[in-house]
């Protein structure tokens, strides 16, 4: 609303932003905001690598930057929401008879098209991070094909077994030489099960007579603890087993002792 | 809201058609009628101990019960009763629907095929709190069983149960917790209507709803369900006598959702008070029809899905069944074109509850009611794009994987509106904090945490780790508990004097607030470590490296509990013996606050004309 009897002087976008800052109340949103940021951002830094399992493949390290990247992007978003949220909780109301109004403030142009944009490019970086991660992990897929090694994994009520198709060999652990692709090949004998070797950081369903496929480069020595995913019945917690990570000698080794050739 | 006529109530006769059936017939005679025939079918379809196909024959007899039952009970509380007469040519005469209308008959008129939208509000309030009360015991069984590793609590089957039913019981309850008590007492009132626009479709509704309690109930007593509440064939085609259950449970539920939603949403486009255009309606309604809107079209494929699954059970269709050249893969679409609609179909009247109250509480207009419509429409337009986010490493067609998370992602930008609603209309005003008010803010952080990790399970390399475990449990209890069932809550706290006529006890409240959100907060903080660190969800039993994150969660839940406990305490004391309230005790400017309590039948003496929206709060407005 303006006031006619005073000359109509805008002050400048500078000046408006400096007078916006000493308001006691923007200024305090100003600092629980940073306040929220820091402590969204110490939990991605921080907190997410310390829960994640040991990274044990590429996919797991994509994975985990995931984690941590969206948290400390989204932080400064979340951090401003927290701190007005922080702001008005200061300057509450109390007593059994409502607060005297407020501004009548019905909507704010500006203001909605600046949130909008800013929600909508978090949305995009989120988007392309991501196809960017899947082209990524399509591109590996083929490329490896080739000198991948194929495991059969089996799933049924409420056992994993595997079949190393090129070696012969059939076991029920998991176990993998390092630093060589592997594809997964995955089915069913009965419901829906879902293979999770946990710390490669990949999963895809077993479905009866169908053959779904999933591929990952283990890239680090260690044990590896492999579960299901999927509700599959009375024991589903217990469809459980282990698998390691093993150098490419031990891996030869294994084969050989299983009654397998090394191709 | 401006209002250019006052009301005023005066007494009416009561209606009395003593000659009519109607009149005899109550919950005690549908009850009789619907056990009648639920014994006849079984019985007339029940196999030999030694018939082939034994199991098949069992599963028709025990499903034909089932809809038996539901349809019997219609039948003895007399909801055929006008249709039958429309088929010879007649009517139900007018004092007889007067006597439906229930005015005049006191506490009996609940255990009635009544019409009248504000009895059918407290049916669905009453249970509501029912449903919420079992599933929540069910839910701390759940934890009790976590609380060490090993599972020793309850076994295998009874966990597998429980989880099922856990979670089927809190999704139906979550779906109707706003739009049953809120949508049928406080919104035909808040649009100036005199009652639904189909007030036997009304009744029906809820009594066709009220059917399927028992019949969900009948899983525990078949040997429970083994398949969670996503049902995933072909588990659940094997699955034993109780998968019957929660299918007929399903299918009857459709029906009462379909009814309810086609008329809310007829009530709100055709009977909105003169001069209410679409920019005066209050936010609340806009986001509960929306709500309903969107579970219409959402609905039809889960019955579809569960048809489906009773005739492979029955009649060996084979539509699940890899063998005979069915696929899993169908299921798990239809469950998910309906899966993830439904969530939003729980989450928008939640916070729309909360812009409604927003308002009120800190004495400023509504911030931007055009972005909540558009904020509202984009996620009920966006959300039907999204279901195979569910099925990112089901190993169907990976190459839909990118566009199924554009369209997921693309949800943050709706969803950020909402944000800015509530951000914008508490931004330079003091809020009251009363428990409506501190409950808006208990929801812009959970439901920020569970967009956020939202956020990252929409993305498929993180979702190829996180799918199926805790992580994704403690994500959407989040969103449907922390958001939706805390804005229905808060609901609750502001409506509860208009529905009662009486106060919520405040203390009670706010110690239950505090309560179950701190607890909520341990309980689902705990999930989250557990799940970013492996324990897959649904499990009876877990390794020991997720013994304290287990523990920490099964304190948490016990806060929880507690606080609800004491909700309900307050909720009950103060119906019978709280505060009398004033009409207006918020100071509240939509029209259900410009009718007394109790309020009389058909609402409004003179319907109000309206001449601006109803949040002009605020200096110089």
């Amino acid at each position: 609303m303006s006031n006619h009897d005073e000359p109509d002087l805008k002050p400048t976008p500078g000046a408006r932003a400096t007078a916006l800052l000493k308001r006691p109340d923007v200024a305090r949103t100003a600092v629980f905001t940073i306040i929220w940021t820091a402590i969204f951002v110490v939990l991605g830094l921080v907190f997410y690598p310390k829960w994640m399992p040991t990274i044990m493949s590429t996919d797991m390290k994509a994975m985990e930057r995931i984690m941590v990247a969206f948290t400390v992007i989204s932080a400064p978003i979340a951090g401003l929401v927290m701190g007005i949220a922080t702001q008005a909780v200061t300057n509450r109301h109390k007593g059994d008879t409502p607060p005297p109004d407020g501004p009548a403030i019905r909507t704010n142009g500006p203001v909605v098209v600046v949130w909008s944009l800013v929600s909508g490019i978090f949305a995009l970086v989120a988007v392309v991070w991501g196809i960017a991660e899947l082209n990524t992990m399509a591109n590996a897929a083929t490329t490896d094909a080739k000198e991948a090694i194929h495991v059969q994994v089996i799933g049924s009520q409420w056992v994993w077994s595997f079949k190393y198709v090129d070696q012969g060999v059939e076991s029920d652990k998991l176990i993998l030489p390092i630093d060589r692709p592997v594809e997964f090949d995955v089915t069913s004998e009965d419901v829906n099960h879902s293979f999770w070797p946990v710390q490669l950081g990949v999963k895809v369903d077993a479905n009866k007579l169908q053959t779904t496929t999933v591929h990952t480069v283990p890239n680090k020595l260690g044990a590896i603890d492999v579960k299901c995913a999927e509700l599959c019945g009375l024991y589903h917690a217990y469809m459980e087993t282990s698998g390691e990570v093993v150098t490419e000698d031990n891996f030869k080794n294994w084969v050989t002792a299983n009654g397998g050739h090394n191709a | 809201m401006t209002t250019l006529h006052n009301t005023s109530t005066h007494s009416r006769p009561i209606p009395n058609p003593a000659k009519s059936l109607i009149t005899k017939l109550n919950m005690g005679t549908g009850t009789v009628v619907g056990i009648l025939f639920a014994l006849g079918a079984y019985y007339a379809l029940r196999p030999a101990a030694d018939a082939a196909n034994f199991y098949n024959q069992q599963n028709k007899a025990l499903l034909a019960g089932m809809f038996a039952w539901s349809i019997g009970f219609l039948v003895g509380i007399g909801a055929f009763i006008g249709p039958f007469r429309w088929l010879i040519g007649k009517d139900l005469t007018a004092e007889e629907q007067l006597y439906l209308a229930g005015d005049g008959q006191g506490i009996k008129r609940y255990f009635k095929y009544c019409t009248d939208h504000k009895v059918v509000g407290i049916q669905y309030l009453v249970g509501v709190m029912a449903m919420l009360g079992v599933g929540g015991t069910m839910a701390m069984m759940i934890r009790t069983s976590l609380a060490i590793p090993g599972g020793h609590f309850v076994g295998a089957t009874i966990y597998n149960s429980l989880v099922g039913l856990h979670g089927i019981t809190m999704i139906i309850a979550m779906i109707i917790v706003a739009t049953g008590p809120f949508g049928n007492y406080i919104m035909p009132i808040m649009i100036g209507a005199r009652d639904m626009a189909f007030p036997r479709l009304n009744a029906l509704s809820w009594w066709v709803l009220f059917t399927a309690i028992p019949v969900l109930c009948s899983a525990w007593f078949l040997g429970g369900i083994p398949t969670g509440w996503t049902a995933y064939a072909p588990l659940s085609v094997q699955a034993g006598p109780g998968m019957n259950a929660f299918i007929a449970t399903i299918i009857i539920f459709a029906f009462s959702t379909a009814v309810a939603g086609m008329n809310i949403t007829a009530t709100v486009v055709a009977m909105r008070a003169k001069g209410m255009k679409w920019n005066r309606v209050p936010i609340f309604v806009i986001g509960a029809t929306m709500s309903v809107a969107l579970a219409i079209p959402a609905f039809p494929t889960f019955m579809l899905a569960m048809v489906q699954t009773a005739t492979d059970r029955v009649f060996n269709t084979g539509f699940y069944d890899a063998n005979v050249g069915g696929s899993g893969w169908l299921y798990a679409h239809l469950f998910w074109i309906m899966g993830h609609p439904e969530v939003y179909v729980i989450l928008l009247p939640g916070v729309a509850i909360l812009m409604e109250i927003a308002p009120v509480f800190v004495r400023k207009p509504l911030f931007s009611f055009n972005a909540a419509v558009m904020g509202f429409a984009g996620i009920a337009g966006l959300s039907v794009l999204v279901w195979a986010h569910h099925m990112y490493i089901s190993g169907w067609t990976p190459t839909l994987n990118g566009p199924f998370m554009v369209t997921t992602e693309m949800i943050s930008v709706p969803t950020g509106l909402l944000f800015l609603v509530l951000l914008g209309t508490i931004w330079r005003g003091k809020p009251w904090m009363k428990l409506p008010m501190l409950a808006l803010f208990a929801v812009i952080w959970n439901l920020l945490i569970g967009g956020i990790t939202g956020i990252y399970l929409s993305d498929v390399p993180a979702d190829n780790y996180l799918h199926g475990s805790m992580y994704v449990t403690a994500h959407f209890h989040y969103t449907l508990m922390g958001a939706a069932l805390t804005g229905a809550v808060a609901g609750l706290a502001y409506w509860f004097p208009k529905m009662t006529g009486r106060m919520l006890n405040e203390r009670a409240g706010y110690i239950s607030f505090w309560f179950t959100q701190i607890g909520f907060q341990i309980l689902f903080l705990g999930m989250f470590i557990a799940g970013a660190e492996g324990q897959p969800r649904r499990v009876v039993s877990f390794a020991a490296m997720y013994k304290y994150q287990n523990m920490i969660s099964t304190g948490g839940a016990y806060l929880v509990g507690t606080g609800f406990i004491i909700l309900l305490w307050a909720v009950i004391h103060s119906w019978r013996k709280g505060d009398i309230a004033p009409q207006n005790p918020w100071g509240a400017k939509t029209l259900e606050w410009t009718v007394p309590y109790p309020v009389p039948l058909e609402n409004f003496d003179e319907l109000p004309v309206i001449t601006s929206d109803p949040y002009g709060y605020g200096k110089g407005n």
